[in-house]
């Protein structure tokens, strides 16, 4: 199942250096997004690259990077997940709650243990229940929400400072914590995905659920599993965003909804399944987060990051299917 | 209640009314099975949130005998009339086998723009301009999921987020107080219905559902949109103009947001700019409690009123018993497990 295809013609230097993988998972458009992107706020605000501004930033988009990730994963098996919100809540508040009393590592434990108890929940009605993944995680959305707020029913918990420093602090000058352990859990995934049995499973049951099935894979499996790792993905972003923000909260995950499916959508995933990229749903989701940190250094009305945003994902995601047709046109006439 | 006959008659009925006369491929289906299961599977689906309401409502009255009573029916029919002409929209949106995100800024979007056009364009303009609006979201939806081909999902989460923008820039709240007197008069005025006094919303949104169905069951174009929802493929191939049913079903769908928050305006007296966050989640779980398939191809507007009125009585039930909003929400989610457990399953 080798991700480079065979047909591409001859050794180009690309195919080495993964471009045509990129292309494959459509992830080119967003990664030049983010590029023309991060000029542009470099030019409007050079003190980006100071490091207080760096640390904030960091801050800002790692937690919606890690929840996007999540997403990707259940979008890969051709899922969505409606209660990614609420999971990220529930774990967020379970840690808070468990730090005032806890030590730390249990804390962590059991945020994780509740993100993967409620992926796999979602996980085996989807895979094994054969019921829609969007109605499912519908209903597990407010059964999640209702158990967090029954945790924490208001901003609060034990989030330290020192455990704010562990996260969200500096690890050298210019190098914030947020940005490392981010780069850690996605090359995990990144080698989770590309380089074990398990991750070319998950793409290829999202891509060809007939094959797979035929080839004596176990596809219920599988999903199960996407969605466990999925949930556990949520919990991390879950536990940077109660530390980055030193408190627990009931409702912290709600916006993170739509813009971890904007996020993924960004990214070029494909929402039948098989096809998106890690790389490119990090830099679409540090695009869709630091809109609004733009616009405020440009001096415009910050409101103005809902519209903006729109615009983006309906220009990078539809541009290409406009090109397609324009093309599809002009090799019709040629020919 | 046999789930495998219903769902074996799903193909079938996805083209047939809900609520119509009997397709014969249903009767081919249901044939070698016992009568029971046959007769259970001829029921229409909006029967079923129906007759939830009704046990609700009888377990209401056994917990607290006070609580049979025409006030409080009416009090709860209430609460879930609101929640079923926001979810309108969204029937619409799920029969196409789409769904629309966009549903709570749309709400606000034109519960705002209302309140602040009445100045200029007087009430009845303003209506007007407002349910146009909606239909002018519900066009770029439709033309953006139907030609450029984007995922309904990301489509509408897009243009929910667009709207949001849109709202905190270009109204200005502090002006926007004042309820016009015929909204207030179409929704939250008491009016005298049979001698029964109720709030003027609820015979409103029973007309609403009553002409919504018809025109979903009984036109051309009604009947297309579940042929699309079901095979948009086939639809396609049979010469229907299925781009063009898409567009105009995301219209109705935004129309029907549009009208849903000048509604809420009239009724509670006050718009804000999350003034529909609540029902982007409710909106889909009224329309699937209701029996239509998140699939595609099925599903009616009476089905949407029977799920928002079994939501509306657990809500009531649990305000009465003092549980929470909290447990409100886990039974809700408990409560679209078992309604799509019993017919969710994805058809073969």
């Amino acid at each position: 199942m080798s991700a480079i295809s065979p047909t591409a013609a001859g050794p180009r230097w690309w195919n080495a250096s993964g471009v045509v993988r990129l292309r494959r998972e459509g992830a080119v458009a967003p990664i030049l997004a983010f590029a023309v992107f991060f000029i542009v706020y470099v030019i409007i605000n050079p003190s980006l690259l100071t490091r207080f501004q760096l640390q904030t930033a960091a801050n800002l988009v790692v937690p919606l990077a890690l929840v996007a990730l999540a997403q990707l994963v259940i979008v890969l098996v051709g899922g969505i997940d409606i209660s990614i919100g609420a999971i990220m809540s529930l774990a967020n508040v379970v840690f808070a709650v468990q730090l005032e009393t806890m030590p730390v590592p249990v804390a962590i434990l059991l945020s994780v243990g509740t993100g993967l108890a409620c992926g796999l929940f979602n996980g085996l009605l989807v895979a094994y229940g054969g019921l829609p993944a969007i109605a499912v995680t519908l209903a597990s959305a407010f059964i999640f929400g209702s158990l967090a707020r029954e945790v924490l029913d208001a901003p609060g918990g034990g989030v330290t400072t020192e455990i704010y420093l562990a996260t969200s602090g500096e690890l050298l000058p210019y190098v914030p914590v947020s940005l490392v352990w981010l780069a850690v859990i996605a090359v995990l995934l990144w080698l989770l995905l590309q380089r074990t049995a398990l991750g070319r499973h998950i793409y290829g049951v999202g891509s060809n659920m007939e094959s797979v099935r035929a080839a004596g894979l176990n596809a219920k499996l599988t999903k199960l599993l996407a969605f466990g790792l999925a949930g556990v993905l949520t919990s991390f972003g879950a536990m940077m965003l109660a530390s980055s923000t030193v408190t627990g909260d009931p409702r912290s995950g709600d916006p993170y909804l739509l813009s971890s499916i904007a996020a993924v959508a960004l990214a070029g995933a494909v929402f039948t399944g098989g096809r998106g990229s890690i790389i490119g749903t990090i830099l679409a989701a540090c695009t869709l987060g630091l809109i609004g940190n733009l616009l405020f250094f440009a001096g415009v009305n910050s409101y103005w990051q809902y519209v903006i945003s729109a615009l983006i994902i309906v220009a990078v995601v539809g541009l290409p299917v406009v090109w397609r047709k324009v093309a599809f046109r002009v090799k019709g006439i040629r020919s | 209640m046999s789930t495998p006959t219903l769902t074996s008659a799903g193909a079938a009925e996805a083209a047939g009314a809900p609520d119509g006369p009997e397709s014969p491929e249903l009767n081919t289906g249901a044939t070698g099975r016992s009568s029971f299961s046959s007769v259970v599977a001829r029921v229409p689906r909006a029967v079923w949130p129906l007759l939830a309401f009704l046990v609700l409502f009888g377990v209401g009255g056994l917990i607290r005998p006070n609580l049979v009573s025409i006030d409080s029916l009416i009090g709860t029919a209430t609460f879930a009339i609101i929640l079923a002409i926001a979810s309108f929209g969204q029937t619409v949106a799920v029969i196409q086998a789409g769904i629309d995100l966009s549903v709570p800024n749309t709400i606000g979007f034109s519960a705002l723009a209302f309140l602040t056009l009445v100045g200029p364009l007087g009430p009845g303009g303003a209506f007007v301009a407002a349910l146009l609006a909606g239909a002018l979201i519900g066009f770029l939806n439709g033309a953006v999921i139907a030609k450029l081909g984007l995922t309904p999902i990301v489509t509408t989460i897009a243009m929910n987020g667009l709207l949001f923008g849109v709202i905190l820039l270009a109204f200005n709240f502090s002006e926007l107080t004042v309820t016009p007197d015929f909204v207030i008069a179409i929704t939250s005025a008491k009016i005298s219905v049979l001698g029964l006094t109720m709030p003027a919303v609820l015979p409103l949104g029973l007309a609403l559902m009553v002409v919504l169905q018809l025109v979903l069951s009984f036109t051309g174009w009604g009947r297309s949109l579940f042929v699309v929802g079901s095979a948009a493929e086939t639809a396609r191939l049979a010469g229907l103009p299925v781009d063009r049913i898409r567009i105009t079903g995301y219209m109705l769908s935004g129309l029907l947001a549009a009208f849903a928050g000048i509604v809420i305006v009239g009724y509670y007296q006050q718009a804000s700019a999350t003034m529909g966050a609540s029902y982007l989640l409710a909106s889909v779980a009224a329309v699937v409690v209701g029996g239509a398939s998140i699939f595609g191809g099925r599903g009616s507007v009476v089905g949407t009123v029977g799920g928002a009125l079994v939501l509306g009585q657990v809500s009531t039930l649990v305000a009465v018993l003092n549980l929470g909003a909290n447990i409100q929400q886990l039974i809700y989610g408990v409560i679209i497990l078992l309604v799509i457990s019993l017919y969710g399953r994805r058809r073969a």
